[in-house]
């Protein structure tokens, strides 16, 4: 949980791995990265069993950059296919019980604040929209009332991909999917509309086909969570499995569906714009200077 | 055998976009190296991939083809690419990354 646990200990350097190695001296701990310079430095995030071309690999991989200090963050999840990538990252993850990530997160959230004070460490919640929206839904609406302050994320592929592709909350109404022959009766879940209801101090959707987005929303999110209050990130992060896309395009489904019904959108509250902009310098949301007069016609 | 991705560094150095690095959804697959292209004469470096992580998923030769509309990837049989980076001959940088081409397929 600081710079500390990113070194060799001592005698040992020339017995670690060539990734490990790569990593204390060329990752991203203590520096500021962004996405541009994908690349050229030793990425957090390893080997994984993930699928091939799986775009929630794509925004696991993308948050990870995104983290503003990696070294003072912690990851919790749940089951469903995100664990599998997210535990495999140099960032210490905690994986709950189904659907108790979000009262994990916040006695961990609580527990990091007593003891380092004012010191930021950043818990970031990243679980499927069955994990978020279904099995973990009362842990996580109450989480947002309560205004616990770490972000949660929802790795939206609209389905239960990791059990053979079940309906879940999320997936769209007359989506016929392997384990939902007759196709969902019921409309996707608004939980958009929940989080801001319950309180959340920010909240955005957002598709991983613009990974400066995703770099912008994650940031945005994890330094509100650090003072203001609760934040929540949902990701359409398709499957490419159960919804029978072809690996090649993937990026081609989260553009057509990003035009068609996952629009960005993001709301932020007056407190946190406030915070982000005093803060860390956000210069977006500063009041808009006056337009000057318009000129007066026939006096030029 | 199996497809992995192949970047053209002719191609690749003269534009530079970069996109495939963005793009990939395996971490520390496609990597720049300023020194790939800069060799040959070209403006830029290049991407390249390190075919050992390289899952096989295309993703990149769509974003190449339809986003940058290079056209500089192409999948290719593994046993087919005479020399390719592998991890264990990547070094990193301050800014930038080198690999030593070796043979994919050993033995």
């Amino acid at each position: 949980m600081s710079l500390d646990y990113v070194k060799f200990s001592n005698g040992f350097e020339k017995f670690m791995p060539k990734e490990y190695r790569d990593m204390v001296e060329h990752g991203p701990f203590g520096k500021k990265i962004s996405v541009s310079q994908m690349g050229s430095f030793k990425e957090v995030l390893e080997e994984h069993p993930m699928c091939a071309g799986c775009a929630m690999t794509l925004f696991i991989r993308l948050a990870m950059i995104a983290f503003p200090n990696p070294e003072d963050t912690i990851t919790v999840g749940t089951a469903g296919c995100g664990r599998l990538a997210i535990s495999q990252a140099a960032i210490p993850f905690v994986y709950g019980n189904y659907g108790d990530q979000n009262g994990v997160a916040s006695g961990l959230s609580r527990g990091l604040r007593l003891r380092f004070g004012d010191k930021p460490k950043d818990v970031v919640v990243m679980a499927g929209d069955g994990g978020t929206a279904d099995i973990g839904f009362q842990q996580v609406l109450h989480s947002w009332f309560r205004k616990e302050r770490f972000t949660t994320i929802m790795l939206d592929n609209e389905v239960y991909g990791n059990t053979g592709g079940q309906e879940s909350g999320m997936t769209n109404r007359g989506a016929v999917l392997k384990m939902a022959p007759l196709g969902k009766k019921f409309e996707k879940m608004d939980m958009v509309q929940m989080a801001k209801v319950a309180g959340c101090a920010y909240v955005a959707t957002v598709v991983p086909n613009n990974p400066r987005r995703v770099e912008s929303v994650i940031k945005k999110a994890v330094l509100i969570a650090r003072e203001v209050g609760s934040t929540y990130i949902q990701a359409y992060t398709s499957c490419n499995i159960e919804y029978a896309i072809p690996t090649d395009k993937v990026m081609e489904d989260a553009k057509t569906v990003e035009n068609d019904r996952y629009a960005f959108s993001e709301y932020i509250s007056d407190e946190a714009k406030q915070y982000l902009t005093e803060r860390y310098g956000y210069k977006e949301f500063l009041p808009k200077p006056a337009a000057p007069a318009a000129a007066i016609p026939g006096k030029a | 055998m199996y497809l992995v991705a192949d970047i053209s560094v002719e191609i690749c150095a003269a534009k530079s976009c970069k996109l495939c690095t963005q793009y990939c959804p395996e971490a520390n697959t496609i990597l720049y190296s300023d020194e790939m292209g800069k060799d040959k004469g070209f403006k830029y470096g290049s991407a390249y991939v390190a075919v050992d992580r390289c899952k096989g998923c295309a993703q990149c030769v769509w974003v190449c083809d339809n986003m940058a509309k290079n056209n500089a990837i192409k999948m290719i049989m593994i046993d087919q690419l005479p020399k390719a980076a592998l991890t264990d001959n990547i070094t990193y940088g301050e800014k930038s990354t080198t690999a030593v081409l070796a043979s994919p397929v050993v033995g």
